[in-house]
């Protein structure tokens, strides 16, 4: 909840409903196209950079035909809500997504945001766009380290100075001076890590729920100090892509409206984009039915589980959560959590772990105080309060009727 | 109903405060039973029902906000006569001078004595117990807008059935809720949310059950302890007291 206080304050005053107005006139979008077409020009004079594979060659070595990325192309456009008209532009900028350099740094995380992009079994089109993009440095996946490493992190922002997207995975420890998290040979901290990686950036994405919101490192008692990057990177445009893991439909399409546009698209007052965090799980959900019914899962593998009935009583936090997997699902529309029997963790949204993924419902959560230790539910605290209050009344009553009588001497 | 010797009857409620009071009860009730549903469902519907006939959620959420929105127009109601009622403004009470200071700790001994000690006039308003009516307003004006922040996310698309001024409208007034849920439930994380907020929702309505039982138990202590029929004060809008020497029945 410390996210640049005044800021995030007036952030909250002023903001409107997570829709994105899409019908902005025809004149809008006919300015807009006219500047995306002059900026992919721009782009295709540039040489591919030191990268690599050709996205055409890339997707037909993996069996997908270019019908296949036409459909992506088009799937793609309308989830950043642009104009069917767009499509054709989608599809150049995807080409040349190797001309806008990326550089990728990991701070407190498990690397599952990593992982969602290049563990896909067949992958599929967003994760080849992930794979070609000109990733200039990447900890996990290059073969350098050490100095090695280094020497290639300070070239490359040496060399795309003010150019390059960062992407950030993991949270910031800042705990005892950021010693909770070093790296390299010189034993930089992750603080000082992100700081140096963020000066020269173009613009500051969050990956993950670590990046955006601390995620499970600043879970209470959160030891470490973590805070998201939005609370450490000040003055930089900064895009938070929050779930465990983030999206790789959502990754690809910033970096397509970045590439496309050259600037970042409309966000919501916790810097989410819009196209993507403008929804409830809850209200684009399969099972929604079975909720609006009364019919739930009561316990796993009940009759009501194998119905495919509404999971909120076994812990679904769709009615809380904000992320567009329940239309666009995970790796490329195969399925998702509740697509596969279980309740939404809601992982997009700030403190996930504590307050959402304890998968019971709310009123029978044993939710932690936030510095851990004492453990109480609000409804045993309710009755808790409950009880106190009768029991002050019970004697108060009692002792009145006593004193009353005694007044009275039994006279009315 | 004719006042007994000695006693001369004082009007308190008008109509309008009254019929507002027992809507709220009602309301209160409804609200209670369907929101620890919503929380929780706790009872079950029938599996082998035919989904068709069917919609036991969506009537307790139905039930739960239209009287959350009468609740909104009666608290509007009372704010209003609060500082204009013509019988009762209640919020001269509330300011903490020195003679409202004086009667709440009076009426407090009142309480804690047993009626031992009744030094103040019992034929208006006290300061004690608007003081507590406000502490209930107060409280009742977080559940509509802690409410209103989670409703207004149903209308995610930013329109509604009465134009898109209401859910913007919403969000204006009540997205102050999240960051100050946050600060009440404590949180580690950078960011809001919404499950904060229901947190503090929830947490509420305890407070006002509480509320509820003790206000119940005071009531009928007076009505019982000070014998002037406080009670009929919320049913027929007045009660009585004791005609002071040399006043006039």
């Amino acid at each position: 909840m410390s996210m640049g206080n005044e800021e995030s304050v007036k952030k909250l005053f002023t903001a409107e409903s997570a829709k994105v107005d899409t019908n902005k006139g025809d004149a809008y979008y006919a300015d807009l196209y006219a500047s995306c077409q002059a900026r992919i020009e721009d782009l295709k004079k540039l040489a591919p950079l030191n990268n690599r594979v050709d996205f055409t060659e890339s997707i037909e070595d993996q069996g997908l035909g270019r019908r296949d990325f036409l459909q992506w192309a088009s799937a793609t456009t309308a989830m950043l809500m642009l104009p069917a008209s767009f499509t054709p532009l989608v599809a150049e900028a995807a080409v040349l997504m190797n001309r806008v350099p990326v550089i990728w740094i990991e701070l407190q995380d498990c690397a599952g945001n990593s992982e969602a992009l290049l563990r896909s079994d067949g992958p599929k089109i967003d994760e080849i766009i992930l794979d070609i993009i000109s990733l200039e440095f990447h900890e996990t996946l290059q073969a350098a380290s050490g100095h090695q490493a280094e020497k290639q992190m300070d070239e490359a922002m040496e060399h795309f100075k003010g150019k390059y997207l960062l992407f950030v995975e993991g949270a910031v420890p800042l705990g005892m001076d950021g010693q909770y998290g070093t790296i390299g040979a010189r034993g930089e901290t992750f603080v000082d890590h992100l700081h140096r990686a963020a000066e020269g950036a173009a613009a500051v994405v969050a990956v993950g729920s670590c990046a955006t919101f601390g995620g499970i490192p600043a879970a209470a008692p959160n030891p470490t100090d973590a805070v998201g990057v939005m609370d450490v990177v000040k003055g930089k445009p900064l895009i938070n892509i929050p779930a465990c893991p983030a999206n790789p439909s959502n990754m690809v399409g910033v970096i397509l409206h970045y590439v496309l546009t050259g600037t970042i698209p409309e966000l919501d007052s916790l810097l989410r984009p819009k196209f993507a965090f403008g929804y409830r799980i809850h209200d684009n959900c399969e099972r929604r039915a079975h909720f609006d019914a009364g019919e739930y899962v009561e316990e796993w593998g009940d009759e009501g589980a194998k119905n495919n009935f509404c999971l909120y009583k076994v812990g679904c936090k769709g009615p809380m959560t904000f992320n567009n997997c329940s239309i666009i699902r995970y790796n490329e529309g195969v399925n998702w959590p509740i697509g596969v029997g279980r309740g939404c963790i809601g992982c997009s949204e700030p403190d996930f772990w504590d307050k959402y993924a304890y998968e019971r419902p709310m009123a029978n959560a044993n939710i932690k105080a936030p510095t851990g230790g004492v453990e109480k539910t609000v409804d045993e605290f309710g009755l808790g309060l409950l009880t106190v209050a009768s029991i002050g009344i019970g004697i108060h009553a009692a002792a009145s009727a006593v004193a009353g009588k005694r007044e009275d001497g039994g006279e009315y | 109903m004719k006042a007994k010797p000695g006693y001369k009857q004082v009007k308190r409620r008008s109509g309008a405060l009254r019929i507002i009071h027992w809507t709220n009860v009602l309301g209160m009730m409804a609200a209670i039973i369907t929101g620890l549903y919503i929380a929780d469902p706790y009872y079950q519907t029938f599996i082998a029902d035919p989904a068709v006939d069917k919609y036991v959620m969506a009537w307790n959420r139905w039930v739960h906000f239209i009287f959350a929105i009468i609740f909104d127009v009666t608290s509007i109601l009372i704010v209003y006569l609060t500082f204009f009622s013509r019988v009762d403004k209640a919020y001269k009470k509330v300011i903490p001078n020195k003679q409202n200071l004086v009667e709440f700790w009076e009426v407090f001994l009142n309480l804690i004595t047993l009626n031992r000690r009744k030094e103040f006039s019992s034929e208006h308003s006290d300061s004690f117990n608007t003081t507590y009516f406000f502490i209930f307003h107060f409280l009742m004006i977080w559940m509509l807008l802690t409410g209103l922040q989670m409703y207004v996310h149903g209308l995610g698309s930013g329109i509604s059935s009465i134009g898109a001024w209401w859910p913007w409208m919403l969000h204006l007034v009540t997205d102050w809720t999240l960051p100050v849920s946050s600060f009440l439930v404590g949180s580690t994380a950078t960011g809001t949310n919404l499950m904060d907020v229901r947190i503090a929702h929830h947490t509420t309505m305890w407070l006002l059950i509480t509320w509820v039982v003790f206000h119940i138990y005071y009531q009928f202590w007076r009505t019982i302890f000070w014998k002037e029929g406080d009670i009929s004060i919320i049913v027929g809008g007045s009660k009585y007291v004791k005609i002071e020497d040399g006043e006039k029945n």
